[in-house]
């Protein structure tokens, strides 16, 4: 493969995917792709079908129909094929998921060490250093339930960190917190966008979103109603769905 | 027959079935807690199949009376030109019925962990085995001390059912019978035997407590 298609092909691509969720049409016709360095901010109100896009992209959500490509390769559907796709993808999820039986190091080093094959002491390494860069190197011999939910979430970052991946999904990684823990996991995200990482951020913080984004996606019902620059959603919403969603988040 | 005479008589037959119990215990128990995960890897894995045996068998295990599973066993299992001898049809006996309920144990441990930290284990590429054996093995066992040191306490009571057959040394249930056949223990005879199973039985609920206190997972 040449330098230049290299760059061209999206590191996630999303091709008329469908899903249902029994009678409810919960994705429809999905079409996205995502640039190597590229920030994506997807927005909607609840229901309308984000955090379940954002689960395809790993398959921890199956689809009915369509295709989901990681830098042009299909998503095999199962088994080891799948578990290594997943290890280069990483994910962040609202409600932290550290493993509670293990210590901050051990949630850290648990991919790198099983998945990776690498050796106790460079995963560890490499975890205290992640650990740092987030912030909470001091915690690392703790377990889960001794930190606050920001801490928590921040080692759930530095734990997809470790595994070297090739692009980050966060689902809502901000909704679960405590208002006063919020700015520390978004800090920490945007020091990540800025040094190049391939993010996909399922927020409600319009503030990161127009701060960090290279492209708003707006989903509402399912669909992927509107997509543009932060300035030109925020500012100029081109559907009266938008403008709704927009006003009805506005003015508090 | 006075106690003291009871225990000079029979004072060594008594330590011996104590023994017994407490050896057929420790090995149903044993295979019990293999068979146990086992069959609660069964019930969790992907395979439809696999989780239908799983559940079949704690259902089928978790609702046969003891003494009608032991006639099954040392009765029908001949047929079946598999003869054993009495004790390790006994022991056969507990461990079927004692890992249903130890799969049960699991099971609720393993509804403890939560469906979020599986999802995070599959995503930094953690095949089902490894989900398994570094996630949620580790925290079922951990949050399954209590009831399984009550498994425990009922295993060793279920070892009982070697009073039904004719073993050699007999078990602590057994022994009673014997001696009330010889001579006229009465009640007495049995409170003996009543003293080594609570005292066991303590001795088990204070250490279950104690390794539980030590283990628990913080959530």
């Amino acid at each position: 493969m040449t330098q230049h298609t290299e760059q061209d092909t999206p590191v996630i691509e999303l091709r008329h995917v469908d899903k249902h969720f029994g009678d409810l049409h919960v994705l429809r016709d999905i079409n996205l792709s995502v640039a190597r360095g590229e920030v994506l901010v997807v927005i909607g109100p609840s229901g309308s079908g984000k955090s379940t896009m954002c689960r395809t992209i790993n398959r921890l959500e199956t689809i009915d129909s369509g295709e989901v490509l990681i830098e042009g390769v299909p998503l095999p559907e199962e088994g080891r094929e799948l578990a290594a796709m997943r290890a280069e993808l990483g994910m962040v999820f609202q409600s932290f998921n550290l493993f509670a039986h293990k210590t901050i190091l051990e949630n850290v080093t648990l991919g790198p060490i099983e998945v990776l094959g690498q050796d106790r002491a460079s995963a560890e390494k490499t975890a205290r250093e992640l650990l740092a860069r987030v912030g909470v190197a001091e915690q690392a011999d703790k377990v889960p339930a001794q930190l606050s939910g920001g801490q928590q979430q921040r080692v759930a970052i530095a734990r997809s960190l470790a595994m070297r991946p090739k692009a980050m999904m966060f689902d809502e990684p901000t909704s679960a917190l405590d208002p006063e823990m919020i700015n520390e996991v978004l800090d920490v995200m945007v020091e990540l966008a800025r040094g190049g990482m391939t993010m996909v951020v399922v927020t409600h913080e319009m503030g990161f979103a127009r701060r960090v984004a290279d492209r708003v996606v707006f989903m509402a019902d399912g669909r992927i109603v509107e997509e543009g620059t932060p300035d030109e959603f925020f500012d100029h919403p081109k559907t009266d769905r938008a403008r709704e969603f927009l006003d009805s988040i506005k003015g508090h | 027959m006075g106690l003291v005479e009871l225990l000079s008589t029979y004072g060594q037959d008594y330590a011996t079935a104590l023994f017994t119990t407490w050896w057929m215990t420790a090995v149903s128990f044993a295979v019990v807690m293999v068979l146990s995960v086992g069959i609660t890897v069964l019930r969790v894995c992907p395979l439809r199949p696999l989780r239908a045996v799983g559940d079949l068998y704690v259902q089928v295990f978790r609702n046969i009376p003891g003494v009608a599973l032991l006639i099954i066993v040392v009765y029908a299992l001949p047929n079946l030109r598999v003869v054993l001898d009495y004790r390790t049809c006994v022991i056969v006996t507990t461990v079927l019925m004692g890992s249903a309920f130890g799969s049960e144990n699991f099971m609720s441990g393993i509804n403890t962990i939560g469906v979020g930290q599986i999802e995070a284990a599959r995503s930094i590429g953690l095949r089902f085995s490894q989900i398994m054996s570094r996630i949620v093995i580790p925290q079922a066992l951990r949050s399954a001390v209590l009831p399984m040191t009550n498994l425990l306490i009922a295993v060793m009571l279920t070892t009982s059912l070697g009073s039904q057959v004719p073993l050699s040394p007999q078990e602590l249930t057994g022994i009673v019978s014997y001696i009330n056949t010889r001579a006229t223990g009465g009640i007495l005879a049995f409170l003996i035997a009543a003293l080594g199973y609570v005292g066991t039985a303590a001795v088990i609920g204070l250490v279950g407590n104690r390794i539980d206190r030590k283990v628990r997972i913080l959530r």
